[in-house]
């Protein structure tokens, strides 16, 4: 076989194939897709309503002229009380436990519907309470054992009998409380005035009077 | 034979521009990897990990909290997207994982009004 000599041609066609090969190469580098890498899922919700009824309720009001009093627990009416050194606060909470939401859960709505039966034009504030209390124990002494929040969830006026006309926006501390896994529920405090104030409380005799929840959430 | 030459000069050319192809081609879909509907595949976690949204008092969205996510996903974005019933896009937020200890809950602000009683769905993405 005769040895092959490097001709001008063959050169140059070396060279192409070279500088060819290496755009290649360096298409294939730009391809940003190449070193990225992604994870993705998705996760669907479920949509359901708790309501919440006199029967998984607990409330009642402390006295601060009758500090030591537990008589809250058990009237048929939950006192807001606004005078300066004999205030009433309200408490009011529900059981979840039967809704079985787990942590992960939230609330799309919930709304707290009252009736009032004694008005006033002062306004209400709704705080909303972090620990534990129950109705039989709850006491003015007992209330600095309580984590209460600072800021009011909402305000309203219960300025006429009856049951209140729009039901009172609790979402985002019930949605919390879902979380947390518990909801100790709500103080009311009259924070404008020294008039007093009076709800029907789950002890009512009519049960259209005692405190409810609307609860929508997802899970 | 000075014709055969050139011939197979072009061949040689055409074989090595095709393995410079056939490298891009299979850099893009050998280490791009990809994961939907819950199927992980990669990346650095091989889990479908949980959502949880909070909302404020008027039952509006205002940031969506995934927990658990591994410390190895430290630096990547973790996107979501809020979806309705018909899996139509409510909005998108997202957000660089940081460094923390054990599983991380990220949490991704979501800006605009989204109700919460829409919300029948995330969509969730982690890419490097």
């Amino acid at each position: 076989m005769r040895p092959r000599r490097i001709t001008l041609l063959r050169l140059a066609v070396a060279v192409l194939v070279g500088v060819l090969a290496s755009a290649g190469v360096a298409y294939a580098a730009s391809l940003g897709l190449s070193s990225r890498k992604l994870h993705a899922w998705s996760q669907t919700l479920t949509k359901g309503t708790c309501n919440q009824t006199s029967a998984t309720a607990d409330d009642s009001y402390v006295q601060q002229a009758s500090p030591n009093s537990v008589a809250g627990g058990t009237d048929t009416t939950l006192t807001v009380a606004g005078t300066a050194g004999s205030q009433d606060y309200t408490f009011i909470r529900f059981d979840l436990s039967a809704c079985n939401l787990p942590t992960t859960a939230g609330a799309d709505s919930a709304g707290l519907t009252l009736t009032v039966t004694a008005k006033s034009n002062d306004t209400i504030s709704v705080f909303p309470v972090y620990s534990s209390w129950s109705s039989p124990t709850l006491n003015w002494n007992g209330l600095g054992g309580l984590t209460i929040g600072a800021t009011a969830t909402t305000t309203f006026v219960p300025s006429s009998n009856g049951t209140l006309p729009v039901p009172i926006p609790v979402t985002a501390d019930v949605d919390a409380a879902i979380k947390a896994g518990t909801l100790w529920g709500w103080e009311l405090r009259d924070t404008s005035g020294t008039a007093t104030t009076t709800f029907g409380s789950s002890e009512n005799n009519a049960a259209s009077k005692r405190p409810s929840m609307t609860l929508s959430y997802e899970k | 034979m000075k014709r055969l030459s050139n011939i197979f000069g072009l061949v040689l050319t055409a074989a090595l521009l095709s393995v410079g192809v056939a490298s891009a081609a299979s850099l893009s879909l050998g280490s791009g990897q990809l994961a939907a509907g819950g199927a992980a595949v990669s990346g650095c976690t091989s889990s479908s990990l949980t959502a949880t949204r909070n909302v404020d008092n008027n039952g509006n969205v205002t940031q969506v909290n995934v927990v658990a996510v591994p410390q190895a996903c430290a630096g990547e974005t973790l996107a979501v997207t809020l979806e309705n019933s018909a899996h139509a896009s409510l909005v998108s937020a997202s957000t660089v994982v940081g460094a923390c200890t054990g599983g991380c809950t990220v949490s991704v602000p979501v800006f605009g009004t989204v109700s919460a009683a829409n919300l029948t769905a995330y969509a969730i993405s982690l890419t490097e």
